[in-house]
């Protein structure tokens, strides 16, 4: 299946949101960032001030004497992030699978969605209007089959535009522009390339794969990929991890089963915190043991009925340990990991609905106050000697 | 050891202790089963050290005996074998022969002397009528959990009353309860026990057969449970432990009630459960304004629906389900009309045949969060 990512831009986001309260604004060169006196840096500018030169991330000073007529405003840093997010809940209307890139842009995967919504630019029209209609604020959409070509399709169509660019016409877009519009490709790269005769997309194609690898080593595969308009599709917001692992090697080998079940205690209630911070079960749980000769040995077990508590892993991780290890070999490392891991279970319990509610609200009052205070601030009386 | 018997006298028989033998069992000997032939029978016993089975089938014996022949290898011979007698007798260092018409077998066998010896039911406790007690397994034993590492729901519950007999069984996430009105003779008090699966499952085997006045003799040693059917013994290790609290999660308020046509709803659940999801299972249930909505989605494959007419009018209910834990009681039940009866989409929900004769019977499942 062909992948279909969007690149949704939000048009001059910190100014438009100005404007949303200050409707007086529209039009004007409004530049946010702080006031001209003031030590710092463009963080937005209106395509009214933009025409004058100035951009992000230039002086104040310098915006200044370039649009001298321009409105100063320091910014207001919670109404934008409540705006990103207002926009966001609406990307996720659409597809579960939206990555927030920074607080105005968003990669979203419509893979496989034709045949809910129809072709990529009649659902990004429907995006566009309803991010307008519910948060005032216009979006450009780049669609592609890579988040780079979408990225630069979404800038040349700003403001308010929409570009598909249709498989296997990446290249013929991206041929024409300057290198420097290449995400990634910052003043160091372009002044390099510059100096070799390269000024365009099209120009770093020519280079050939061979030349850009000896000039650039591994930074210049990427740079040739990025010349093809190859790119990934691969959506890293998948921070959901396929399992979850801690171990603890000790100061001196031990043999002492106290030391070493406290350990596992330790170490299987960090692993739990993490596995709920993902909102999590684990289906599999793994004990990790390693002698003083370096001879590792791990076991897993299976539970039928996948859990995220502290106690039900411990048990299953001493059960572990007591069919592993003899007590008397010096052990010089464990580890306790969690794996195949998936969300909450569906199906309900019949008997100790209570009791296994109750120890769910427990370990989550636990877990709130550890990201209040930090991991060590509370711990079960198991993991304290 | 010599002897002659009917082929399908000693066919049934070698049949029925074939569920019981370990296919992949590492002490030999279970693997065998063993021939005792005394008086005017000969008796054969199988068992894997949980569960044993002792039957017998009349006999000419021509010189008394014992050994114990691979189990397996001696069904197939005996199915086999033409319709005639069967001569059975001992050779040299274990050696069995059997000929039947023109056909001879010569089989290695192995001495009685390493067979577990089996238990014996000493006093029966009471005596089980042999239909119901059938019925009563085959209305609860889907309910056992087939994994589960708290083994007291790897079996059903049998509580033995003067005046009734109910058996119960649960995995955790649904559990069956069935009652019946019986008069069990000699029992003046209580008696609990759990089941093993394994047991009950050979049980419906040998119930089978069983005629309608026929009763099972129950009785317990220490370790041992006795089910005694004529000329068949039964022997299974105990299962200690304690079985949850079952009446605890019998509903009493489930009010909202609707009764369907049995094949009509498990029509609708099988065709709906085609595009459940794969995992999971689940399917939704929608109760409301005279009509039953069953309905799946799947990410991969699309989605299923289908409405049943209802004379449902009351609050609607929207709930959803593990489908095979629906039609696993609507299998099992024979009445034609089905009851279901919810509290919410929270609570467990209950299903019973909608009239009740023979017995009380009583389904519960905990729903699936949607």
């Amino acid at each position: 299946m062909e992948p279909v990512i969007f690149h949704a831009d939000m048009d001059a986001f910190f100014v438009s949101v100005e404007e949303l309260f200050e409707p007086s604004l529209k039009g004007k060169a409004v530049i946010v960032g702080g006031l001209p006196n003031q030590r710092g840096v463009v963080s937005a500018a209106s395509y009214e001030a933009r025409k004058y030169g100035v951009h992000s991330a230039m002086p104040l000073v310098t915006a200044k004497r370039l649009c001298p007529h321009a409105v100063f405003l320091p910014g207001r840093r919670d109404k934008y992030c409540e705006y990103s997010r207002k926009a966001e809940g609406i990307f996720r209307r659409f597809t579960p699978v939206v990555e927030m890139v920074s607080i105005d842009e968003a990669y979203l995967d419509f893979t496989g969605s034709e045949r809910l919504y129809g072709a990529p630019l009649s659902v990004a029209h429907r995006l566009r209007s309803e991010v307008e209609r519910e948060t005032g604020l216009s979006v450009s959409i780049g669609i592609s089959r890579t988040k780079l070509v979408s990225k630069v399709a979404s800038d040349l169509a700003k403001p308010r535009g929409i570009l598909w660019v249709l498989p296997s016409h990446e290249a013929s877009l991206l041929g024409p522009l300057k290198v420097g519009k290449l995400p990634g490709v910052g003043k160091a790269t372009e002044m390099q390339l510059r100096d070799l005769g390269v000024m365009t997309v099209a120009d770093l194609a020519a280079l050939g794969r061979q030349s850009l690898n000896d000039l650039f080593g591994q930074w210049g595969e990427s740079l040739y990929c990025k010349a093809q308009g190859q790119n990934t599709a691969h959506f890293d917001f998948h921070d959901e991890p396929v399992s979850i692992s801690n171990e603890h090697t000790f100061a001196q080998d031990t043999s002492d089963p106290e030391e070493v079940e406290l350990t596992l205690a330790q170490l299987v209630e960090k692993a739990a915190h993490r596995l709920r911070a993902h909102r999590m079960f684990a289906r599999t749980i793994t004990l990790k043991l390693r002698d003083l000769h370096f001879r590792t040995v791990t076991r897993a077990a299976s539970l039928k009925e996948p859990t995220h508590l502290d106690g039900e892993i411990l048990d299953r991780v001493l059960q572990l340990l007591h069919r592993s290890w003899d007590c008397k070999t010096k052990i010089r490392l464990v580890g306790v990991g969690l794996s195949g891991l998936g969300y909450a279970p569906m199906q309900g319990h019949l008997f100790e609905r209570e009791s296994r509610e109750k120890k769910t609200r427990l370990y989550e009052a636990a877990d709130k106050i550890r990201g209040k205070f930090g991991f060590d601030s509370i711990t079960s009386a198991r993991t304290v000697k | 050891m010599e002897l002659t018997v009917r082929k399908f006298d000693i066919l049934r028989e070698v049949g029925l202790t074939q569920g019981v033998i370990e296919k992949k069992n590492t002490i030999p000997i279970l693997a065998n089963l063993l021939m005792d032939a005394q008086g005017d029978s000969v008796q054969l016993s199988a068992t894997d050290l949980e569960l044993g089975i002792k039957c017998s089938c009349p006999a000419k014996i021509k010189k008394p005996g014992a050994i114990t022949t691979p189990a397996k290898s001696f069904l197939e011979i005996i199915r086999e074998l033409p319709d005639a007698d069967i001569r059975i007798r001992t050779l040299e260092n274990n050696w069995v022969q059997i000929n039947c018409a023109s056909a001879s077998f010569k089989i290695v066998g192995l001495p009685k002397d390493n067979f577990p010896i089996l238990a014996d039911l000493t006093q029966s406790l009471v005596e089980i009528p042999a239909r119901p007690l059938l019925s009563l397994i085959n209305k609860t034993i889907f309910a056992i959990a087939t994994e589960e590492s708290r083994y007291t729901f790897n079996g059903a519950l049998l509580l033995l009353k003067p005046l009734s007999v109910t058996m119960v069984a649960t995995d955790g996430h649904r559990l069956a309860h069935i009652e019946k009105q019986i008069p069990l003779d000699p029992l003046n008090t209580e008696l609990r026990t759990l089941i093993p699966k394994k047991a009950l499952a050979e049980l419906q085997r040998l119930l089978a057969e069983a005629d309608e006045k026929d009763v099972v003799s129950f009785g317990k040693d220490e370790n041992h449970l006795f089910f005694r059917l004529k000329n068949r013994l039964m022997i299974s290790r105990m299962l200690t432990g304690q079985f949850p609290n079952h009446e605890a999660v019998l509903p009493k308020d489930n009010n909202r009630s609707v009764v369907l046509n049995r094949e009509d709803i498990r029509s609708a659940i099988r065709r709906v459960s085609l595009l459940a999801d794969d995992k999971s299972r689940s399917i939704r249930i929608l109760l409301a304004n005279n009509q039953l909505e069953v309905s799946s989605n799947n990410a991969d494959l699309g989605e299923a629906k289908e409405v049943l007419e209802t004379s449902y009018d009351g609050e609607p209910v929207h709930i959803g389900f593990n489908c095979q834990y629906l039609l696993d009681f609507i299998t099992a039940t024979e009445d034609t009309k089905i009851s279901f009866d919810f509290k919410d989409d929270q609570s467990a929900g209950q299903m019973r045949p909608a009239t009740e004769e023979e017995f009380r019977y009583r389904y519960i499942v905990m729903p699936m969060r949607l």
